[in-house]
């Protein structure tokens, strides 16, 4: 019996001592485990900052057509606040209608090359016209004034965590002290874990009978922000625990606060987080955290409880409640004065509405990730906080949109076989718009639901262009003159008739629409009407290999085959190459190159390149300009005179195009400023059995309305002539007529003739 | 053995302080100053013939007509023209020596020119109240620009620059200081590119045409395309023979020049 007790008690002991032992084992080698993480968080990177990417910004000067709601709707997007009285502080405006004026003051911003602090500026309006810039707090007059560029989205992995991180010394030391009051009083005075706070936390409530404090550091609460999960287990906080010990041991007071303030997470803006004392008061208040009053420091730091709930955004009474909680601990702890205490529950909380950032121009941001890609790796685009500036104008971007996905609808109702045809092969639309002077893309939708389908059609899908291709026909006939001796003008008359090209022993034989034919019809009156056989008649001549050639020059970049079907667009291109090199027509003949992205700068505000917008003279202005003359008659009088009817009266140029099958609408058209491509079509290559004028010139003509409202009405102006040289001068050798050589076609193209009857 | 091993060592000491020697005596002798090397051929006449100011039937051809810069094939391989096949041409740039950079260069011989034109330089006297909203903003941005330019910030001057254009496709300033702005940067076919436009839009401003020619010599020169950048600095100094960029790199050309001659 004695034995048998014995021998329990010594396989207890051994049992004890094995399971010590191993509990031994097994905690160090845990609290290795974790110090290794600890050092690793604090060592190594803390936190992936996503790219953030902006429109372009908005330029203002005197003299500029001004839709005030517009102003005003850009400001609010802006983050900016609406005041009754003169603006106070950065982030306010005011509105006056009845003196005409809108007061400002401006934000601080981080251009490329240049920090801008804000100002107070005002804006003297008369009607829809800017008619006085000055800054408020000198009273100098300003000639421009620029807005700075909204934040379309950021490149981020998972979540979107905006975040600035900020050295401690930065943050005002009232805002640590406030932070400090409601979360960690104890801060300097425990190792990591605070037995005093956890005892009187379990006191507060067991006699509310409810939880109303928690126990937790600051400390554990980074280690638990930066290393752990959200879940209330014993399981997350005992490690919670041991890792706050470690982290209180390896590192300083300092560095762990300063950790804290800029991992703390403290709201939501949308699908973007808001991460951080800086960002938030940015977020909040439009401040930087030197700006901030008791008042606000006491809100922010108020906040870090449940941001969300007690949101001022979300409810004014909830937030000043807590805000007023913090304001009496911060008295309590003599951290500010009586007066600061009285001052500070007076301020008001400034009534604003939340504008989420949602990105609104998904297909553009594709476009300019490729872009990216070419440069960055996709770890730096979502990890190291870049800062990438475009040319996107949101505003021509959401008329983009909305003309197309309204356009479609309208097909789709006054026609009922374009009607979903399958699950995959939905009625598709394409559209961008850039400026031809620079290149710069302003705006790109590629297709009509990004969440349905992210192809994108501006530049992913390559479709025949139909008759948008004669133009290059045109061109290459007014610059080259015909093999057979013809000298080009507008004015030529072409003959209209069926006819056969053979060519390498083949055939090739083009037909009018509806298999219609003219006769003998103006060279003028054959690119309106985009007769099919005149055309193939001129290419022929003139040499389909010119066309090609020419057609590369201006900016096709897919490959063209060179058979006589060119001349009618059989072969396949984008969109964007397209508005490419009619924006060469647009541009008096200059060669722009597409530009989306055109600066990049990292955390630092350092600039890591700038796309220059670059410029070739590729086409001579005066064959450029009488292109342009000819081509607005498509407008006025040719097959895109509907675009009248439809209400879009500015002076333009533009060409139809449809495919011989009917697959494919396009319509491209521009005015000095602007140039937009609409293509019309399915993805799946079913018949559309509409033409271009039709389907895309309406969406293209809704669009070109919105987008040039608040535009100056401009002509084409050709080049200025050299003193001596008349109008209409064609040289000797103008046959060449590109650049280097004399221009053959007159450098404006006379009105179309009374008498001309075709 | 040692013998001969102890002679050979001796030997090849004896070789070494005869080439030493050698050096020494020759690193003490007078020596000529150096010449670049000098194309049988030179791109600069000494003297050249004096030309008469253009006719304005020639103004309005452009480029000039003896100017071979922009051919269709250039264009079409978006190359930069490449220039008539003699040796000047592909003589590299020869950067001024510190002597010359700090003697003042004598004046060229002159041809017979027009007379200076009055200083046309200023944007801001370009703003008159007949000027739209858009030309004045557009002058305004590029007077910015050119501030920028003049203070040696090319890479900030182009924000403004490219604003400029993008409120005003027509100004020919804005094209022109974009021309300057990316010769400072040293990206010379691309100012090449932006003085074609600066020129297509300027007309018969024959002071502002003279700036163009002058910078296109200067990019040419740049280029290492000594008898483009020639012709170029000529035809400049013919519209205006008040333009001093054109006049001193005509004279720096043939000062560079001149030893070669003799």
């Amino acid at each position: 019996m004695k034995r048998a007790k014995l021998r329990v008690f010594s396989i207890s002991l051994i049992v004890l001592l094995v399971v010590t032992t191993s509990g031994l084992v097994f905690g160090a080698w845990f609290i290795k485990k974790w110090e290794q993480q600890v050092t690793e968080k604090f060592d190594g990177q803390k936190w992936r900052i996503p790219s953030r990417i902006y429109s372009d910004s908005y330029l203002l000067y005197v003299g500029i057509n001004l839709k005030r709601e517009d102003l005003l709707e850009k400001l609010r997007r802006l983050g900016y606040y609406s005041v009754q009285t003169t603006p106070k502080s950065k982030g306010e405006y005011r509105f006056a209608p009845a003196e005409g004026l809108i007061d400002i003051w401006l934000h601080d911003f981080d251009y490329p090359n240049e920090k801008v602090k804000g100002y107070p500026v005002r804006i003297s309006l008369e009607s829809a016209v800017v008619t006085r810039i000055e800054n408020a707090a000198t009273g100098k007059e300003m000639f421009s004034l620029e807005l700075e560029p909204e934040l379309v989205t950021g490149l981020y992995e998972r979540i979107w965590q905006e975040r600035r991180v900020v050295k401690l010394a930065e943050v005002p030391p009232l805002l640590v002290k406030a932070v400090l009051a409601v979360e960690d009083e104890r801060f300097y005075n425990h190792h990591g874990v605070d037995p005093i706070g956890i005892l009187r936390a379990m006191w507060v409530n067991l006699r509310s009978l409810s939880f109303q404090q928690g126990g937790s550091t600051l400390t554990q609460q980074l280690m638990k922000n930066f290393l752990l999960t959200d879940e209330r287990t014993l399981a997350r906080k005992i490690p919670e625990a041991v890792m706050a010990l470690i982290a209180e041991r390896k590192y300083s007071k300092d560095v762990i606060l300063e950790n804290y303030l800029n991992e703390i997470y403290l709201g939501q803006r949308g699908s973007q987080g808001i991460f951080g004392v800086w960002e938030a008061s940015q977020f909040y208040f439009s401040k930087p955290l030197a700006d901030l009053t008791v008042g606000e420091s006491a809100l922010l730091a108020g906040l870090i409880r449940a941001p969300n709930r007690l949101s001022p955004y979300r409810s004014a009474e909830a937030a000043t409640k807590r805000r007023d909680t913090v304001l009496a601990k911060m008295l309590e702890g003599n951290i500010i004065s009586r007066k600061q205490y009285d001052a500070a529950v007076r301020e008001k909380l400034p009534q604003r509405s939340l504008v989420k950032v949602t990105n609104e121009a998904p297909f553009y941001v594709d476009y300019l990730r490729r872009e990216l890609e070419q440069v960055y790796s996709n770890d730096v685009l979502t990890e190291e906080g870049l800062r990438i500036f475009t040319s996107l104008d949101l505003q021509l971007q959401r008329m983009a949109e909305r003309a197309l996905t309204e356009g479609l609808k309208k097909l789709e109702a006054t026609h009922a076989a374009l009607r979903k045809k399958s699950a995959a092969d939905s009625l598709e639309a394409a559209i961008i718009a850039l400026r031809p002077q620079t290149g710069e893309i302003k705006a790109m939708v590629g297709g009509r639901n990004y969440q349905k389908s992210q192809f994108n059609r501006v530049f992913q899908a390559k479709r025949q262009p139909g008759s948008i291709f004669k133009p290059f026909v045109y061109l290459a006939a007014l610059m080259y003159g015909g093999q057979s001796g013809i000298q080009y003008t507008p004015d030529t008359v072409i003959d209209d008739s069926q006819f056969i090209w053979s060519y390498e022993g083949q055939e090739w034989q083009p037909s009018n629409y509806n298999n219609e034919y003219f006769g003998a019809v103006t060279f003028r009156r054959a690119l309106e009407s985009s007769l099919n056989s005149a055309t193939g008649r001129v290419a022929q001549d003139v040499g389909i290999r010119r066309v090609r050639d020419l057609a590369h020059r201006m900016g096709i970049q897919s490959p063209l085959p060179a058979v006589p079907s060119l001349s009618l667009g059989s072969a396949e291109v984008t969109p964007l190459e397209v508005a490419v090199a009619f924006s060469t027509l647009a541009n008096n003949g200059v060669r722009t190159r597409p530009l989306a992205v055109k600066q990049v700068m990292d955390q630092s505000a350092k600039v890591l390149e700038k796309r220059d917008v670059r410029v070739e003279q590729v086409v001579a202005p005066q064959l450029a300009n009488a292109m342009n003359q000819l081509l607005k008659g498509v407008l006025d009088h040719g097959t895109a005179a509907s675009a009248r009817r439809l209400g879009f009266t500015r002076p333009a140029a533009g060409k139809t195009g449809t495919t011989n099958d009917y697959k494919d609408a396009w319509f491209v058209g521009y005015t000095p400023d602007l140039l937009a491509v609409v293509w019309v079509g399915f993805d799946g290559q079913s018949k559309l059995n509409l033409s271009g004028s039709e389907a895309a010139l309406p969406i293209w003509a809704e669009f070109m309305k919105a987008a040039t409202a608040n535009m100056a009405a401009t002509d084409f102006v050709g080049p200025p002539m050299p003193p001596g040289e008349s109008e209409g001068k064609c040289g000797p050798a103008g046959r060449e007529g590109e650049v280097g050589g004399e221009p053959c076609a007159p450098a404006t193209v006379p009105a179309r003739a009374p008498a001309e009857t075709l | 053995m040692s013998f001969v091993g102890n002679s050979g060592s001796f030997a090849v000491k004896l070789l070494l302080a005869g080439i030493v020697l050698a050096a020494g005596l020759f690193s003490c002798a007078p020596q000529r100053p150096y010449r670049a090397p000098v194309p049988p051929k030179r791109s600069v006449p000494p003297t050249p013939a004096p030309l008469p100011p253009p006719s304005p039937a020639e103004l309005g051809r452009r480029p000039l007509p003896q100017d071979p810069r922009i051919r269709e094939q250039d264009i079409r391989s978006k190359a930069p023209a490449t220039a008539p096949a003699t040796k000047e041409t592909r003589e590299p740039l020869k950067q001024p020596s510190v002597r010359e950079s700090r003697t003042p260069v004598e004046p060229a011989p002159q041809p017979a020119l027009a007379p200076p034109l009055p200083d046309d330089s200023s944007l801001l006297a370009k703003i008159t109240p007949g000027v739209s909203p858009q030309r004045a903003a557009s002058l305004r941005l590029t007077e910015e620009g050119k501030r920028l330019l003049d203070g040696g910030e090319p890479a900030k001057a182009l924000t403004p620059l490219e604003r400029s254009i993008a409120i005003d496709s027509t100004n020919p300033y804005g094209h022109f200081y974009l021309a300057k702005a990316q010769h400072r940067l040293g990206r010379y076919q691309d100012s090449l590119n932006f003085l074609d436009v600066a020129e297509s839009r300027l007309g018969g401003e024959l002071f502002w045409l003279a700036e163009v020619h002058a910078l296109r010599g200067e990019n040419f020169r740049a280029l290492g395309q000594l008898q483009r950048a020639e012709v170029s600095y000529d035809y400049a100094l013919r519209l205006n023979s008040g333009n001093r960029t054109a006049a001193e790199a005509l004279a720096r050309m043939q000062s560079d020049a001149q030893p070669a001659s003799r």
